[in-house]
């Protein structure tokens, strides 16, 4: 194996990168070393191979729209360096400006925005600790439902609008529940008082509506 | 013949029932069915104008803390009354009814545990006969839901909401 030094020479010899000295002084180590000579021409037979079958000239491939795309920016290098001068430096808005004007910043900007979008509108039902409203449907026709958490009140509120009023005449009564017994056998479920008295008793119509029966006159 | 057996079979636990009211206080079901927690109830009456108000002497809660300081923050009146309220395990199987008055009461179903503490409940707010909402949510440990109702009177009719325990 040759040592690089002497590749690095072989390989200028047969590029003819060698000054005359260079060369002479060469061409006189060939003559004295048969090894070197040997492999000198057969890479020179080589390199010349090589060069017989390669068009002598190779047409880049669009060649004018390179051109013309290196002019623009070479033109655009030396304006920003013109207004630089004028300027003395750059200022904070053309600084941004041309950080914009940066082809990736469309689709980081893109990512970005998704990614604060999945943060705002993601469904409050992973870390939240209050409870929520998750969907709702009101039957009645006009009657409109909404929800939201009201932090000052620390409570989660549906309210409704849109509903029949309540008669002002009508006497709204309530009852005080503190425990309640169903009996599966006849869908109903039994109210009691504090004292385990009973004071209601719910069931079912056959279309599902509630039937009510107690012991105490209505309202 | 079929839709008069509800109501009949509810005429004849009734009237068995309010018979033996007076001998004896009821006693507790030997096998309690399984349970997802315990909701309190209530219907609450808000009015700016307290000679409106009925007088009753229903007490909210302890754990509801400042309670009609809350719902003044929602409902803006100034002044609240329980008119009734219901303590009301969530059955696991089957509907629970949550009842502080014939006027307007809730029916549950248990939807299961929720992820992240709570009970999935599916809602339906009823005014007698008439179901007003029907919602899906999660009920939270101490966070109250609060659901305005129609008016009264010169006020509104609130239904307050909350998981007291799991």
């Amino acid at each position: 194996m040759k040592p690089p030094s002497e590749d690095h020479d072989l390989i200028r010899w047969l590029d003819g990168e060698m000054a005359d000295n260079e060369l002479a002084a060469f061409e006189a180590r060939l003559k004295d070393d048969p090894v070197l000579a040997k492999e000198a021409n057969e890479l020179s037979a080589l390199s010349a191979g090589i060069r017989d079958h390669l068009p002598a000239e190779m047409r880049i491939p669009h060649a004018d729209f390179f051109n013309s795309q290196i002019q623009v920016r070479i033109a655009q290098m030396d304006l920003d360096e013109s207004r630089q001068k004028q300027t003395g430096n750059i200022s904070l808005a053309d600084s941004f400006i041309s950080w914009i004007r940066q082809p990736w910043f469309a689709t980081a900007g893109a990512v970005a925005l998704a990614v604060l979008g999945f943060v705002w509108m993601r469904p409050h039902t992973q870390d939240t600790a209050h409870s929520l409203i998750l969907s709702f449907y009101t039957p009645g026709l006009g009657v409109e439902a909404s929800t939201y958490h009201d932090n000052e009140a620390d409570a989660t509120v549906l309210m409704l609008d849109g509903l029949e009023e309540v008669p002002a005449d009508r006497k709204i009564s309530g009852i005080s529940v503190h425990r309640s017994e169903t009996e599966l056998e006849i869908a109903a479920t039994t109210l009691f008082d504090a004292a385990g008295s009973p004071l209601l008793v719910i069931s079912r119509d056959a279309v599902g509506h509630p039937l009510f029966l107690t012991n105490t006159p209505r309202g | 013949m079929k839709a008069l057996l509800p109501p009949l079979l509810l005429l004849i636990a009734g009237t068995n029932l309010f018979a033996q009211e007076k001998a004896a206080p009821q006693p507790l079901p030997a096998v309690k069915p399984a349970t997802e927690g315990k909701v309190w109830g209530a219907l609450i009456f808000a009015t700016n104008d307290a000679a409106q108000l009925i007088g009753t002497q229903e007490k909210p809660p302890a754990q509801l803390g400042q309670f009609h300081e809350r719902l003044s923050k929602v409902f803006g009146f100034k002044h609240f009354e329980v008119l009734g309220q219901h303590q009301q395990d969530i059955f696991r199987e089957y509907e629970s009814w949550v009842v502080p008055s014939r006027d307007l009461f809730l029916k549950i179903d248990s939807n299961g545990p929720a992820d992240n503490g709570g009970v999935k409940l599916h809602l339906q707010v009823w005014r007698e006969q008439q179901v007003l909402v029907k919602s899906d949510a999660v009920l939270r440990l101490g966070s109250p839901l609060f659901i305005g109702g129609p008016k009264w009177k010169d006020g509104r009719l609130i239904f307050v909401l909350l998981l007291e325990r799991k």
